[in-house]
């Protein structure tokens, strides 16, 4: 204690030292506006960079509490999506003025077997039935096969059984769309004439001559063209516009029935 | 220190902050040469005075320029270092019996001893003063101009005002 004093003592010149340097340098600071402001710029950058560490330190504390809120807001954002879709589902079948169109999630689905078929949410009591069909957001899916009560059975375009009525976007010639097994992202077009003028890059949308689907409807994009082998036609590959192996929400078309057509195709001889 | 002497330090003290203030700072050459002579004080105080009442002196020779000058603390800052190093600077250019007293000069040291110890007294000074001074720094080159520039003006004042008055001490106490 005593050789503390005498330590102080015999070095009292170096805290007064320190205390005359400690108040000019608040002089210095406080009173000279250049240093003030170079002061309070460090300062500010310091704190700044305190706040950072701190904010990134408790961030990791946070996180799982972060995550149930991510969650929770997730499934809010779904539930709100679903009602979208639907409001978008009425605005569309408000658009088309031939049918009616409804939203159906795919609850089953297949790509890899030579026959595949795709099960939907929606059946006879929301008015689905046979013949409908079905498109998603990118394209052409396939038509209605099977109709339960509150599901679907659809035919899509990956079955040998199916056979879609299309024609080149743009041109007149149309054809049907169908598939001989294998790729899942490719099918044919059919029953195109040697003479059309089909190209690469060429769209293929629905025809609208059938009741099946509105006109428009993209189906695929022409990838290669080549004679078929009797040389009358051509046989045109299609890269699907629909990802078949990747379908959740889908739309089914409803045309509404029209007597008079009806009445016509029944007095077609037979 | 006697009254006497604390008189006659205070008045010195009052005289430099005056020529300081009122011719010294008026000079600017070339815009980067500003003489700081009063730190005179500072480097002429004798090996009797205690470190403590070094450093006060100083503390308030600096305050006077700055309150003086509008500048608060830059002065005082830079000329209290001067006093705490001024004393341990003397013992570093003559080694002396610690009952002489040594009042700094070119007889008291030798003539070398005294111009390397004024020397080092104003860089240091001058360092701490400009460089404060020119928070936030922007131009090193400007600000080691400003240094190596007024430090050569100051300590070519000093040695000046040093061969004349010391003259003029001998002509009072002829050395025998």
């Amino acid at each position: 204690m005593r050789s503390l004093l005498d330590f102080i003592v015999r070095h009292s010149h170096v805290f007064l030292f320190i205390l005359l340097e400690a108040v000019s340098l608040v002089l210095l600071f406080g009173f000279n506006d250049r240093q003030k402001l170079a002061f309070m710029t460090s300062a500010n950058s310091i704190s700044g960079t305190m706040f950072d560490w701190r904010a990134g330190m408790e961030s990791y504390f946070s996180l799982k509490k972060e995550n149930e809120m991510l969650v929770a807001e997730n499934s809010r954002l779904h539930g709100r999506l679903l009602e979208l879709a639907d409001s978008a589902v009425a605005f569309q079948a408000a658009s088309l003025g031939g049918g009616t169109v409804m939203a159906a999630r795919v609850i089953d689905n297949s790509v890899r077997k030579d026959d595949n078929y795709i099960t939907i949410n929606r059946g006879s009591t929301d008015g689905v039935g046979k013949g409908m069909g079905v498109y998603g957001s990118t394209g052409v899916v396939g038509v209605v096969m099977l109709s339960g009560r509150h599901n679907s059975i659809v035919l899509p375009v990956l079955n040998g059984k199916s056979s879609i009525s299309c024609k080149v976007k743009g041109g007149g010639s149309f054809g049907f769309l169908e598939w001989k097994g294998g790729d899942p992202y490719h099918a044919v077009l059919t029953d195109i004439p040697y003479h059309s003028d089909v190209k690469a890059g060429d769209t293929i949308v629905t025809s609208g001559y059938s009741s099946v689907f509105p006109e428009g409807i993209p189906v695929g994009y022409v990838d290669a063209v080549e004679p078929s082998a009797n040389g009358y036609w051509l046989k045109v590959s299609v890269l699907l516009a629909a990802d078949m192996g990747n379908l959740g929400w889908v739309y089914v078309y409803a045309r509404r029935p029209d007597p008079e057509l009806e009445e016509l195709k029944e007095s077609i001889p037979k | 220190m006697d009254t006497v002497s604390f008189l006659k330090r205070l008045g010195a003290l009052l005289g430099l902050a005056l020529l300081q203030v009122l011719f010294l700072n008026r000079i600017n050459l070339f815009g980067y040469v500003t003489p700081l002579f009063y730190i005179w004080l500072i480097v002429r105080s004798d090996t009797s005075m205690s470190r403590s009442s070094v450093l006060l002196w100083s503390f308030f020779l600096g305050l006077a320029i700055d309150l003086s000058t509008g500048t608060p603390g830059m002065h005082a800052a830079s000329a209290t270092l001067l006093g705490l190093v001024q004393p341990p600077l003397i013992n570093l250019f003559v080694t002396h019996d610690r009952r002489d007293v040594i009042r700094p000069g070119r007889i008291s040291m030798g003539q070398g001893a005294f111009a390397g110890y004024i020397f080092v007294a104003t860089v240091i000074h001058h360092m701490t003063y400009f460089l404060l001074r020119s928070i936030p720094l922007e131009d090193w080159f400007v600000l080691v101009a400003k240094v190596v520039l007024s430090s050569l003006l100051t300590f070519v004042i000093m040695l000046v005002v040093d061969i004349s008055f010391s003259k003029s001490d001998r002509s009072r106490h002829p050395v025998k």
